[in-house]
């Protein structure tokens, strides 16, 4: 039984209004499964539609078209969620400084939705609960934070009360975009720690959204590579980076830079200035294995080892 | 024994704002040889941007250089008048800013904006022999010769990257120092890029700085790693060295945080706390704070760097391991 | 808080800010302690009528002998209050109306934008005009008519603001964490995005002030109030031969006028620094 359930999930932004000018194919035909429990980790470069993908999952964004399926109920349509449903999915961004109201507070910018959310009867017990929240991720002593404004906190600190925020309202499905990238190296891990130690706890299933394939090995358990709005692969985390299957993982993999073992590089076609997309595999103009039947046809989604999916006629050649 | 290119003592740099002084370098020394690359890595706001405008010479009109030596390529550079030093900068010696991605007018092509970058330093070229230069280096960043005709819009992070690349390399300069240049991009530009400098660096035989907070990035281009933390240089050694046996209890924690495809999925260890107040003198260890094997003595005495095994290091556990 | 004192020292940094809140509070404590600065009271009659400004009379006497200085002490009174509670008024409908604009966006926001245009288009003046002529000269009437004509432009200003603060994460996250529309427009978006209506407000008071004062003057003012405009008016007919009973109310009303731009200017330094005086982060 999954948790969530996303169909052919398409999200199309347009510019204008009236004149619809030109449309960016930010999600284009995405289906994928997320069992309860799992983090479940989504990978791509700049602009291949992450961000959009959790706001859409989030309800703070309305899909071009798909279904969306939460615990068997349908979510897609409309964003109107009802407050318990609304309660269960919440979503973590990447900027920390961007994530809170500059001119609240740390307390108010915590109980207010713990209030909103009916989460303990009074204000006392909120205050306790945050309390125990912060103790845990190692604020010491707690009290000292919550008198706080924002910009009087470091990027981690911040982030790390922002995950708090989240899982103060236990919710079911989390979506974390890029919660570490804007954070020094040194302090990611707390982050990630205390991510994964309250997902662990709550049992709350994750959308694990980030560009670094390495973290993304790290602490996922499935992981989906997106390409221009296009799934490519879909595997679990310890097939995607042990055996990488489609070109682009590959090269991502390949070009990872690691200070552990030195890989060699695929090499990739260079990009033009002009990057038209016809009717091929979206990874053709720079894929190094492309041939004849990429320029003319996007390969379609098959599993084609178990529990691995790959878009890509390499594998489909019969 | 090969030439000393670059050779810093004993540098302080200190920015006045609001009344308050910020120590973004202190007491930074270290030598770069000929054909080397060092890369400088260590967390946002520890003095690496600051460290290299200063060798070049471009520190914003607040900042006020203490104490300190820096030679360059046989130029004090420090002592330099600023008309001397105009007509040695980019050079002799040149620089890839962080941030540069939008360096460039966003309203006139990218061609005529490097052959005017040009003409500036060569009054004498005529209009080919620029843009066959232009083409040249055009070639050697692996771009196509269309981008001269290309608005910088028009181009995409990767490929505005090669162009401020180009650029610094435009007067055939012996020195550079890349700041952040890969950061913006993606894993595969990124990837692709790293390459790319790496033979530049080889068939022009450049001599230069890396800085980056990517262990990683800097892993792949130098020979040499100077780790510096809250602008003081904590660690430098070869680039085996610092990865495989990093002495300082930071360089420690710091390799210890990067996730590693073959490790099983447990917990990332990180270095908690934060960067110390920089307007703030110390006495004591800088790091002591977030220090795991911090003694009493660490908060009492400043650590000098000692130079172990031809590396140096400033602690006093030195050695230990956590 | 940080951004407070932030706010107050870029505000002192702006020479005409400085001066502006002088004259401000000058301004203020005349019109809070008017009755103790004026010598005498603003509708005492005497015979000493039309005298030129002396030790008894510093600003003269008008035609019907009342104390000029007395009443333009009177005057700051009826002026600020105009200025601010017609400015309040805009204020007030500018941020609501463009926050719900800018938030709820589509067809609302488009119908929205549309009225605020025409508006910034029409002569507001001869609506304002109008509206007295047919409802009445009270003073009450005319800050209304004022706040409720003037309110197209803080609109505008709060519609651009809560346009970029709603695509802020902290919004989103409000949304994800179930706040009402209204809660996270009413306590995220207007105070955090209402600073920049303020300082527009703070011209708009300089501009009521003056609108006021032409009602006044085309004897369309609330004939049982003291005003500047309607001592101007009154002093018309005698100006030839007793410039004085005119050119102070007149001077009081520039000076004003100019407090006020000048507090706008104080306040868009404090708001929009300069980029060198921004620290590069
Ligand atoms: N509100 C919007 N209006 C128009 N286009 C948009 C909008 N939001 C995103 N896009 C476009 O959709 C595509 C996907 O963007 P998205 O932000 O989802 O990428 P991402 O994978 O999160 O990238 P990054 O790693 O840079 O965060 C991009 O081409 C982007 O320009
Ligand atoms: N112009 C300036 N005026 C005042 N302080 C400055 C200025 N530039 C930098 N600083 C401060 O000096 C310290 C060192 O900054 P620097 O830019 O050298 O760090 P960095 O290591 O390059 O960081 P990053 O990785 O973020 O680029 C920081 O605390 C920074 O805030
Ligand atoms: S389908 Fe062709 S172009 Fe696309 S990834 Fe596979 S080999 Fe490359
Ligand atoms: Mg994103
Ligand atoms: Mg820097």
């Amino acid at each position: 039984m999954s948790l969530l359930n996303v169909k052919n999930l398409k999200k199309y932004y347009s510019a204008g209004l009236i004149k619809k000018r030109y449309s960016v194919k930010a999600l284009d035909g995405v289906s994928f499964d997320v069992v309860p429990g799992e983090i479940f980790g989504v990978i791509g470069e700049s602009g291949c539609g992450k961000t959009t993908l959790g706001l859409v999952l989030s309800r703070l964004e309305r899909e071009t078209s798909g279904e969306i399926t939460f615990k068997g109920s349908k979510l897609s349509g409309t964003l109107k969620l009802d407050p318990e449903t609304r309660r269960q999915i919440q979503i973590i961004f990447q900027n920390p400084y961007e994530s809170f109201d500059p001119r609240l507070r740390i307390e108010q910018s915590l109980l207010l939705p713990m209030r909103i959310n009916h989460i303990c009867d009074n204000d006392a017990e909120r205050r306790e609960k945050i309390l125990g929240y912060m103790k845990d991720a190692g604020f010491e002593p707690p009290d000292a934070f919550l008198n706080r404004y924002p910009h009087e906190l470091s990027g981690g600190q911040l982030q790390r009360i922002s995950i708090i925020r989240a899982m103060l309202l236990k919710p079911t499905f989390l979506v974390a975009d890029e919660c570490v990238s804007m954070l020094d190296l040194s302090v990611r891990a707390s982050v990630v720690n205390l991510l994964l130690d309250l997902v662990e706890r709550e049992r709350t299933t994750v959308l694990f959204i980030t560009h670094d394939l390495s973290l993304a090995g790290h602490v996922c358990d499935h992981i989906m590579v997106l390409y221009l709005g296009k799934m490519v692969e879909l595997s679990t985390a310890k097939r995607i980076v042990e055996s990488p299957l489609h070109p682009y993982t590959r090269v991502l993999m390949s070009y990872s830079p690691s200070i552990f073992k030195k890989r060699e590089k695929i090499n990739v076609k260079k990009l033009g200035v002009e990057t038209a997309i016809g009717s091929g595999c979206v990874f053709e103009p720079r894929c190094p294995y492309s041939f004849e039947k990429c320029v003319e046809q996007m390969p379609p989604l098959i599993e084609i080892e178990p529990n691995h999916s790959v878009a890509c006629w390499l594998y489909l050649k019969t | 024994m090969k030439n000393i290119v670059l050779d810093v003592q004993d540098l302080s740099v200190h920015y006045r704002i609001n009344k308050k002084v910020i120590r973004a370098v202190e007491d930074v020394s270290f030598k770069v040889e000929e054909g080397d690359f060092v890369g400088i890595v260590g967390e946002s706001g520890s003095g690496k941007s600051t460290l290299a405008h200063t060798i070049i010479r471009l520190l914003p009109t607040n900042a006020m250089v203490v104490s300190g030596r820096i030679e360059l390529l046989g130029y004090d550079v420090l002592s330099l008048g600023e008309e001397d030093m105009r007509k040695i900068r980019w050079k002799e010696f040149s620089m890839v800013f962080q941030k540069s991605l939008n360096a460039l007018s966003p309203v006139h092509k990218v061609g005529n904006q490097l052959a005017d970058a040009m003409k500036a330093h060569n009054p004498n070229l005529t209009e080919e022999e620029i843009i066959d230069r232009l083409k040249q280096l055009l070639r050697m960043v692996n771009l196509p010769e269309r981008v001269l005709k290309a608005y910088p819009h028009q181009l995409s992070g990767g490929m505005m990257q090669r162009i401020m690349i180009a650029l610094a390399l435009l007067n055939h300069p012996k020195f550079i120092i890349f700041d952040e240049a890969t950061t913006a991009l993606d894993v595969v530009t990124q990837g692709q890029i790293i390459e790319e400098i790496k033979s530049l660096v080889k068939s022009l035989s450049l001599t230069g700085l890396v800085i980056s907070h990517d262990l990683g990035v800097v892993s792949e281009l130098c020979d040499e790693i100077v780790v510096m933390y809250a602008g003081r240089l904590v660690e430098h050694g070869t680039t085996e060295q610092i990865l495989q046996q990093p002495l300082h209890p930071y360089t420690q924690g710091l390799v210890r945080s990067l996730p590693d495809f073959a490790q099983e999925k447990k917990k990332l260890s990180g270095i908690p706390g934060n960067l110390p107040d920089l307007s703030q003198p110390v006495h004591q260890c800088v790091f002591a704070p977030r220090c795991p094997i911090a003694t009493e003595e660490c908060f009492k005495t400043v650590p000098s760097t000692e130079e172990i095994d031809g590396r140096r290091v400033a602690c006093l556990k030195v050695g230990a391991r956590i | 808080m940080r951004f407070r004192t932030d706010f107050a020292k870029r505000y002192l940094s702006s020479r005409y800010g400085l001066a502006g809140l002088i004259m401000f509070l000058t301004m203020l404590i005349m019109a809070l302690f008017a009755p103790v600065i004026a010598p005498y009271k603003p509708t005492d009659i005497s015979h000493d009528m039309l005298s030129p400004p002396s030790k008894v009379h510093p600003f003269g006497t008008d035609h019907l002998g009342r104390d000029v200085f007395s009443r333009v002490v009177h005057g700051a009174r009826v002026s600020l209050t105009v200025g601010f509670v017609a400015a309040g008024l805009s204020a007030l409908i500018g941020i609501v109306i463009g926050a719900l604009s800018g938030y709820i966006g589509g067809v609302f926001d488009e119908v929205i934008s549309k009225i605020i245009d025409s508006f910034l288009m029409f002569p507001v003046f001869f609506l304002i005009l109008i509206i007295v002529a047919v409802f009445g000269r009270n003073l009450v009437y005319i800050m209304l008519v004022i706040g409720l004509t003037t309110w197209p432009s803080n609109a505008r200003i709060m519609r651009a603001q809560t346009m970029s603060i709603k695509e802020k994460a902290f919004v989103k996250i409000a949304r994800a964490n179930g706040e009402s529309p209204t809660r996270i427009i009413f306590t995220h978006i207007i105070p955090n995005g209402m600073y920049p209506v303020v300082a527009n407000s703070a011209m708009q008071i300089g501009g009521a002030i003056l609108t006021e004062a032409a009602l006044s003057f085309l004897g369309l003012g609330d004939p049982s109030v003291v005003s500047w405009g309607k001592m101007i008016n009154d002093a018309r007919s005698y100006m030839s031969f007793a410039w004085w009973s005119i050119v102070f109310p007149g001077i009081f009303t520039v000076i004003t006028v100019v407090t006020f731009s000048f507090i706008g200017d104080g306040l868009q330094q404090a708001l929009y620094p300069k980029l060198s005086e921004v620290r590069n982060e």
